[in-house]
């Protein structure tokens, strides 16, 4: 490495210039000549039999170019093997308001939006499923025939002996917690642009995550071999798990285009954005904790019910995860879990920013404060005194090797002044703390299989020009700029010298996505490899030329030389061009796998969770809470946040503050109103995000526990921090007011309502 | 999505306005800054075959001091231009604090007052989109024969909730009116219509040109309280205006309350005149305020609960009254 | 629907056009002048994405019909650079993180540019409240108020960054 590594510098984003200037392309920003809009035609029922479906109308409208319906695309998908339950349009019936009847492309949007209201559908109309605890109780009306009880699976994990654990402890406490649902609300509102090219090959340009599963399902779905699909990413405005599976619109603009023989783009409405959802489920938690009087654990057990909607998304994983990583935090001997992955006929939840661990690390990371403040521990003691033995493997089998936990919380409660603070603040102010954590990647991929999780391109040119070919996916969080200070360090060069071509499945090598905060891990350690492989090639020609073996090289200011004689030297593009030779450029080929170590055990469910290093984030919130409105304003936030090396601190603190603030919404404002099946706020007047007057200062800390398998050290930053923010904030208003909110998002009402009890529970 | 079909007709003098809007008849809407019709529109919650587009009636742009000590504002004073007033800030300070509530900063720069005085009534089964709408078939206000609010009822309760108007209210403010039959003047409690689709008592083919406040009315002290859950862009869930007139040693000369976010119309709380008269005392604003929620009747037409949404009207009234008797000039 | 013959002043350019009366000036800009920095994030204009200045105030373009703004001087975000040199907004908003997907990021620079040029030396509150009707899903806008104050440090410096060098 050269004394200017890039490696902890804040290099600004490659791409920010574009962003900046407005020239950099998103996908509703494309146009290809004679391009057609598609429109969608959804379901106003919950849950419908489709009787008969009549476009003849709408086929006659002058300028319409095509119609599509669900006979024509019977083909079931989903982002998972075992999850294929969803067609492009309704085939048989509607499961929710907002799903996908049939589709129109035509010469302009008022034409297509015209041709919708003349489509014919025939809806027998049945009792809808809505709420979880009441659907997993359904005899009959099934959402998916195959799916008894409307459960789209559980699982019953059980670790140690929790009966055992809980004759232990000291003290047992039960308490149920409710987090309403949440959606991702990315600024861009999903877009897909679809062409044929006469030979029959499909190229898609869309606001995806996952390039190379959209491709797959594209090929699977319009039945065509998977040669002929090529899926281009351009930027992406926000995708937060949003966009990490095929969205029914990537597919239909597909099949309107091959039908109207013409390029069709279709761009969701915001009210759409919030029926295609696969955001975070409302999550009904019932967590049973035993300690003993000096705040050890004993056992832990969790009943979790998540409101799925009416198809599997991800939903079998986003349960397993809920379950999973209750462990990898704290040391738990003993560790039950009932998980129920339920369906209702409302849109599909799926993956969002700290997928599955949020509503599960709100309970358990409330309660331990509950059970501390009954104990007269310290939250930050009784944390302390739980803390994992890293290196270690856990109870279910997660191998944890870095644990930078312990420093973040230690960072946090100096910075935070919370011995000074904590029980000391007027009353209606209050301090709280709270711990999460993420996988850096999951260590098995969604589609089994022996191919590596991430393979990148390095090529070397003649003239010395550096260039990265990944698959993965840059949507707003830098991976692409992480990816080229890694190639840039490991060969030596000034980071504005790497070129990068991204997330184009015809020109860069397989990425499975951007999900899982698995890019800078796996995309990283990809690019790492490649890098080396190139090093060490410039190295055996510089070394051939010098007369001197590779090992007696230096490689510094620009120059390769032998180590005890500064002259000759050989300049970075010279080396390439002997490297070279007869060729015009070389390429290098890395790869990434998780070792088989980090894979996890053998038991049903046990494949999720896994990953190969996981990250850590200790939070202290302050609040201010009126106790005559119930107001809770939120005054200050402060992350510390285990990633590994900070590749690039700019980005990094990003992903901290980000996630901080994404969870402070859903903790405080956050919420999916429904009723009756129906949403209540579709648009983002409505599903409130917050804005700059309610956010407060996030103070991010960069803890470097320097993973052993991580490129540089590094490992998750973009979701580990989201999770401690819920629980923070409802521990810090413990701390004003004396009273816990269990109960999600953290309205003034259910403040004034739990005041209200306290005060007649004292005056008993 | 998309805006219906329309034709746009600019008329660049109030006269012009009139006539093309008597010429037009009930087919035709005006539009200013657009910020509630355009929306409105993409809803199709409004269809106009024809739309006057006030933007180029400069001469409903003012704000103007007369000689009695009152204050005119135009209809197409820009919402952020009203905040923004020297003249107002410091002779009506109950205007310039609602006026910088409303909406976010961008909205304020298109918004007029004109606009921001006939805001359509709001309801969360109204205020959706045309297959939303149409899903659950329809409100009374729009298209349809059921209140989803108040189900059974033949009473639109869509609430009104502008923010510059309950201030307007408290100030004592008179509408000024343009139409076919020449120009009138209507007190603000006449002009609002506590039902949901009805709203103003305007007559066909006629216009705001603007509001005048009495001089009476200047140098009140005033305060605005509104209930939001985000600090911007949102509307009132429940909003209070409150002035008071005051001796110098604090004894109540005057006092009124208004209340929006809560009815059809915004509402004067008339239990402020038990504040007359009086020297402060707390009791008696929490009396005003146990009162207020007899005049603010919050239904489900929006975020957040009718009960929390009358708790925080009898706090936010109590904690206006008080802050008006204790505080300012 | 019948087109009616426009003229817009965009970023100095004046434009002869042809739209229908029902055209908002985001689709004009985007559609028929190929300027697709400024951003649509939703139909209930409450995020600011699509802010231009019109006359230099900014102003949501999803809100306005382009018929009704032929008589001003429109700027979008691609007439902010000027002779390949950033404005010390967009530099800050690379340096200081900014911009993450970059898509509320037209929107806010030219709020921002607007509210500066007003007031060039703003209080964090201040600043907060000129930016409340531009909302952002990225950043917490913890690193978009550290781009402004590098904007305001490096128009202070007189520092200029050509759009190559950055």
């Amino acid at each position: 490495m050269s004394a200017t590594s890039p490696i902890g510098a804040r290099v600004p984003m490659i791409d920010s210039v574009d962003k900046v200037t407005g020239r950099g392309k998103y996908t509703d920003d494309l146009t290809l000549p004679g391009t057609l809009v598609g429109k969608i035609l959804h379901s106003p029922h919950a849950h419908a039999r489709i009787l008969s479906i009549d476009t003849t109308a709408a086929e006659r409208l002058p300028g319409v170019k095509a119609v599509a319906t669900g006979k024509d695309t019977p083909v079931k998908y989903g982002i998972l093997p075992i999850g294929h339950d969803e067609t492009i349009f309704a085939v048989d019936k509607v499961r929710y308001i907002g799903d996908n009847v049939a589709a129109v492309a035509a010469d302009t949007a008022e034409i297509a939006e015209g041709a919708l209201g003349l489509i014919k559908v025939d809806y027998e109309v049945l009792p809808a499923h809505l709420d979880p605890e009441r659907s997993m109780q359904a005899e009959s009306d099934f959402i998916h025939e195959d799916k008894p009880h409307n459960i789209e699976k559980e699982y019953h994990h059980h670790f140690g002996d929790v009966e055992v654990g809980f004759a232990k402890a000291d003290y047992v406490r039960d308490d149920r917690f409710d987090c309403a649902e949440v959606t991702h609300a990315a600024l861009e509102p999903h877009s897909t642009l679809a062409n044929f090219d006469p030979d029959g090959s499909l190229t898609v340009w869309s606001s995806t995550q996952v390039p190379y599963y959209l491709m797959k399902t594209l090929a699977a779905t319009l039945e065509m071999p998977e040669e002929k699909v090529r899926v281009i990413k351009p930027l992406i405005g926000g995708g937060f798990g949003g966009k990490s599976e095929v969205i029914p619109l990537e597919l239909a603009a597909a099949v309107l285009a091959r039908r109207a023989g013409a390029p069709v783009k279709i761009t969701y409405s915001r009210e759409e954005v919030a029926y295609a959802h696969r955001g975070r489920p409302r999550t009904i938690v019932e967590l049973k904790t035993g300690v003993k009087r000096d705040g050890r654990l004993t056992a832990v057990e969790a009943r979790i019910i998540q409101d799925g909607g009416a198809y599997c998304s991800y939903g079998v994983v986003t349960i397993l995860y809920s379950g999973q990583l209750l462990n990898a935090m704290y040391d738990i001997p003993n560790v039950m879990f009932d998980g129920y992955r339920v369906l209702t006929n409302k849109p599909a939840c799926g993956a969002m920013r700290g997928h599955g661990t949020v509503n599960a690390r709100f309970a358990f990371e409330t309660q331990l404060d509950m059970i501390a403040a009954v104990l007269g521990i310290d939250p930050a003691e009784i944390r302390r005194r739980n803390l994992l033995k890293a290196p270690c493997r856990t109870i279910n089998g997660l191998r944890v090797l870095s644990y930078g936990y312990p420093e973040c919380l230690e960072r946090v409660i100096e910075r935070s002044e919370w011995r000074a603070k904590r029980r000391k603040l007027p009353f209606g102010k209050g301090i709280g703390m709270a711990g999460s954590h993420y996988v850096s990647g999951a260590a098995n991929p969604i589609i089994r299989s022996l191919m590596p999780h991430t393979t990148v391109e390095l090529t070397l040119g003649r003239d010395g020009a550096v260039t990265l070919y990944t698959g993965a996916a840059e949507i707003g969080q830098g991976s692409d700029t992480v990816q080229v200070q890694i190639a840039a360090a490991e060969l030596g060069v000034d980071w504005k010298q790497v070129k990068l071509v991204a997330a184009d499945t015809a020109r860069t090598p397989i990425d499975l996505g951007s999900y899982s905060s698995r890019v800078t891990f796996m995309a990283g350690n990809a690019t790492l490899d490649a890098a080396r492989q190139a090093r060490e090639r410039l190295l055996a020609a510089a070394g051939l030329a010098l007369g001197a073996e590779s090992e007696n090289l230096v490689w510094k200011d620009g120059v390769f030389a032998r180590r005890n004689n500064p002259r000759p030297s050989i300049p970075f593009a010279e080396a390439c061009r002997l490297a070279c030779g007869a060729e015009e450029s070389l390429k290098f080929a890395g790869t990434y796998s998780p070792p088989p170590e980090a894979q996890g055990g053998k038991y049903r469910g046990a494949g999720v969770g896994p990953s190969p290093a996981y990250s850590y984030s200790a939070q202290v919130a302050e609040v201010t809470v009126d106790v005559e409105t119930g107001q809770v304003t939120v005054e200050r936030i402060i992350a510390a946040h285990d990633c590994g090396k900070a590749i690039n601190p700019l980005t990094v603190e990003g992903q901290v503050e980000g996630s901080v603030w994404m969870g402070l919404g859903q903790a405080v404002q956050e919420e999916m109103v429904w009723e009756k099946g129906r949403l209540m706020n579709p648009g983002l007047l409505e599903y409130r995000t917050a804005s700059t007057l309610e956010s407060p200062p996030i103070e991010p800390i960069l803890v470097e526990s320097n993973d052993p398998e991580g490129p540089f050290g590094a490992k998750e930053a973009g979701e580990g921090s989201l999770a401690a923010t819920l629980p923070a904030v409802v521990n810090a208003i413990y701390d004003a007011v004396g009273v816990w909110i269990t109960s999600l998002p953290v309205t003034p009402e259910k403040v004034l309502r739990a005041l209200e009890e306290e005060k007649r529970r004292t005056s008993l | 999505m998309t805006l219906p079909d329309f034709e746009l007709l600019r008329p660049t003098s109030l006269e012009e306005a009139l006539a093309a809007l008597e010429r037009c008849g009930p087919d035709a809407q005006v539009i200013a800054g657009g910020t509630d019709l355009i929306p409105s529109m993409k809803q199709r919650l409004f269809t106009p075959r024809v739309l006057v587009d006030l933007k180029r009636l400069r001469e409903l742009d003012y704000i103007c001091s007369e000689e009695d000590g009152g204050l005119g504002i135009g209809a197409l004073t820009k919402i952020s231009a009203l905040a923004e007033s020297p003249v107002v800030v410091e002779r009506f300070p109950v205007l310039h604090e609602a006026a910088k509530t409303v909406a976010s900063p961008l909205l304020r720069n298109l918004g007029t007052l004109g606009g921001n005085l006939c805001l359509d009534t709001r309801c969360l089964y109204y205020n959706q989109s045309e297959f939303w709408r149409a899903s659950l078939g329809y409100c009374l206000k729009k298209d349809g024969t059921r209140c989803h609010v108040a189900p059974g009822g033949q009473f639109c309760w869509a609430a009104f909730s502008g923010d510059t108007a309950p201030a307007l209210l408290a100030l004592d403010a008179r509408v000024q009116l343009a139409g076919p039959r020449g120009a009138r003047e209507l007190s603000l409690a006449e002009f609002y219509v506590n039902d949901g689709v009805v709203r103003v008592a305007k007559a066909p083919g006629e216009l705001v040109t603007g509001i005048r406040i009495p001089a009476a009315s200047a140098g009140w002290c005033g305060v605005y309280k509104k209930y939001r859950i985000r600090q911007s862009i949102d509307y009132p869930l429940a909003g209070v205006a409150a002035v008071m007139r005051k001796t110098t040693d604090g004894t109540c000369l005057e006092a009124r309350v208004a209340l929006t976010g809560v009815n059809p119309a915004p509402k004067l709380v008339n239990a402020a005149v038990l504040l007359r008269g009086r020297r402060y005392d707390a009791t008696l604003a929490e009396e005003v305020a146990h009162e207020a929620i007899r005049t603010g009747k919050p239904l489900r037409t929006s975020a957040s609960t009718p009960e929390y949404r009358r708790h925080i009207l009898r706090v936010f009234v109590r904690r206006a009254i008080e802050q008006v008797w204790r505080n300012g000039h | 629907m019948n087109k009616e013959p426009i003229r817009l002043r965009v970023n100095g350019r004046v434009h002869e056009l042809s739209v229908p009366p029902n055209k908002l000036l985001l689709e004009v800009l985007r559609d028929d002048l190929g300027l697709t920095g400024t951003k649509c994030g939703c139909d209930d204009s409450s995020c600011g994405a699509c802010t231009v200045l019109v006359n230099g105030e900014p102003q949501m373009s999803c809100l306005m019909l382009a018929a009704s703004y032929q008589d001003e001087e429109i700027t979008t975000i691609e007439g902010l650079a000027k002779n390949g040199e950033l404005d010390p907004l967009q530099t800050g908003f690379c340096e200081e993180g900014g911009a993450q997907c970059g898509f509320c990021t037209p929107g806010m620079i030219l709020t921002c540019k607007s509210y500066l040029e007003k007031n060039p030396d703003p209080t964090e509150q201040e600043l907060r409240e000129a930016l409340s009707g531009n909302l952002c899903r990225c950043t917490g806008y913890t690193q978009i108020l550290a781009s402004i104050r590098r904007a305001i440090e490096l128009a202070r410096e007189g520092r200029k960054v050509e759009v190559s060098k950055l």
